[in-house]
């Protein structure tokens, strides 16, 4: 199929790029979750029940929820603004005989390699420290997911953006509140109404519920399944207009 | 001769400011043309236009008898471009990067390797296929970008100032380059500021100045609408030109001025550069100095 095979060309040269690196890109990006395990998870929450299971048994799937976020966004989001704004490197792709949606796919495969590789580091970290955790398929299938829908959002950010200030004041207003705000730590139901809605909004919301009931064999949210799917159709229609029409 | 590229009423505009105003362009099958003009002339926007990266506010291009509307995948496929700046992947190897290239235009997997061999031994970079990028000179990343832009064997190759910020050795090492690709059929769209990079390699050469075409011609054609000979001395005003049709007249006038700062000299590339863009720089500079 010629998509296909035109999304693995775009990828190309990520995939390189993450052969190369990819000891140091995953040591990098496991640093932060692996602290918040041992801070959080082991520091502050032993002995603590949450929802009905040990907080570590809770926590885990929050911070693998919050590492396919912060893994697949930074990889894409920065790359992309860096080849735009810098280097000039993504107009060469614009010479090339592919399509947008190729172009808009293929440059999220980093990011969802990246992701998956870390996320699946943690979720087999989490088996071996808590035996509640359960690995199947429909968690992996929900990181899969989870992980494509920000790397959409790191190409949508990374063609929007216009420099490293612009990119620096997305990461901090709206990743880093995400990474603690939206249930990977606690439980939602601790939060005042108004603040419960507003995060409900936000797409880490949901893939963290999707991740804790795989995780955790609870009932599964259809809904924010659901949700994410519109996110990444949301994501992937801007990304594609903004190149469609080289309004980046 | 036929022309591969013809571009008439040419303009793009940056919200309120012109950057490209109304301009023809003809460049003819298999030259050299160089595209002259100082910084912020408009001679990158002219070849992101070109190019298809960016669409014109207005004009018409044809490239190779296409139109540059609709569905530009065929008329892409003639296009190699060199950059101003380097954009190949600074992370990984030259192979890779070439790989890569020839992946994204989708040349059969059974041929990337020869061309990349044939491509790499004319440019003379086959000990440097295995370096990453970051690690090579700027000349060696420029001929990098050139096999990478060549591997789809492309009609036309646009070279965005391709020794800009290179030393002597590794501006003659591109010169010799480019003369081999246009010998091999390649036309060759160059756009400089270094008129000796032009009147040692172009055939033709259009002066863009503010966004339009100041004149264009054979380098000699140029210097002879000017003039062919060229008279410069110290006037009130600072250092001042004279330009004469004949060498005569200008010898007359040479004489006449009695100056040992006169020079009589031929006219060059570089005097219908400055008078076509202006020579307020250095007028500004020497104002400066005198405060």
């Amino acid at each position: 199929m010629s998509l296909g095979r035109d999304i693995v060309r775009v990828a190309m040269a990520d995939l390189f790029y993450l052969k190369r690196n990819v000891w140091v890109l995953l040591a990098t990006s496991l640093v932060t979750p692996l602290l918040y395990l041992v801070a959080f998870g082991y520091g502050l929450g032993k002995g603590v029940i949450m929802d009905g299971v040990p907080y570590l048994a809770f926590m885990i799937p929050g911070v693998v929820a919050l590492t396919t976020l912060t893994s697949s966004f930074s990889s894409i989001a920065n790359k992309i603004m860096v080849q735009r704004r810098f280097y000039e490197s993504f107009d060469e792709l614009r010479l090339c005989p592919i399509s947008c949606a190729s172009v808009v796919i293929g440059k999220t495969v980093l990011g969802v390699v990246k992701g998956m590789l870390c996320g699946l580091l943690l979720l087999f970290l989490g088996h071996f420290l808590c035996a509640e955790l359960q690995i199947n398929a429909g968690l992996i299938t929900v990181m899969l997911i989870s992980c494509f829908v920000y790397s959409l959002l790191g190409v949508t950010a990374g063609l929007l953006a216009r420099g490293l200030p612009t990119m620096n004041l997305f990461n901090s207003f709206v990743i880093l509140p995400m990474t603690f705000l939206c249930g990977t730590m606690f439980s939602l139901s601790a939060l005042p109404q108004a603040a419960q809605d507003i995060i409900w909004a936000l797409p880490l919301t949901h893939t963290t519920e999707c991740i804790r009931a795989s995780a955790l064999g609870w009932a599964f949210p259809w809904t924010s399944l659901l949700i994410l799917c519109l996110y990444a159709v949301v994501f992937y229609a801007v990304s594609w207009y903004v190149l469609k029409t080289g309004k980046e | 001769m036929a022309d591969i590229i013809e571009a008439r009423g040419l303009t793009v505009k940056y919200g309120d400011k012109t950057a490209v105003d109304g301009i023809d362009l003809r460049v003819h099958r298999g030259e050299i043309f160089g595209f002259l003009g100082p910084n912020g002339a408009g001679k990158t926007t002219t070849v992101k236009v070109l190019t298809t990266i960016r669409r014109p506010t207005a004009g018409n291009i044809v490239l190779d008898g296409r139109p540059l509307t609709g569905n530009l995948s065929a008329v892409r496929s003639e296009i190699g471009l060199v950059q101003q700046h380097i954009v190949l992947d600074k992370d990984i190897s030259v192979r890779e990067n070439l790989y890569c290239h020839a992946m994204l235009h989708k040349i059969p997997r059974s041929e990337i390797k020869q061309r990349t061999d044939d491509i790499c031994a004319a440019v003379e970079l086959t000990p440097y296929l295995d370096s990453l990028v970051n690690n090579l000179s700027g000349g060696w990343k420029r001929k990098a970008a050139i096999a990478c832009a060549l591997l789809h064997k492309p009609k036309v190759l646009f070279l965005d100032e391709p020794t800009a910020g290179l030393d002597t050795q590794s501006r003659h090492m591109l010169w010799e380059l480019i003369r081999v690709l246009n010998r091999r059929g390649t036309t060759i769209f160059l756009t400089t500021h270094y008129m000796d990079e032009a009147e040692s390699l172009c055939d033709r050469v259009s002066v863009i100045s503010k966004g339009k075409i100041a004149d264009t011609g054979t380098p000699r054609e140029l210097c002879e609408h000017l003039g062919r000979t060229a008279v410069e001395y110290d006037g009130p005003n600072g250092r001042e030109y004279r330009y004469f049709r004949h060498w005569d007249e200008g010898k007359a006038f040479y004489e006449s001025l009695g100056s040992e700062n006169a020079v009589l000299r031929g006219t060059h590339l570089e005097d219908v550069y400055l008078e076509e863009t202006g020579r307020e720089n250095a007028a500004l500079l020497k104002k400066v100095l005198r405060i």
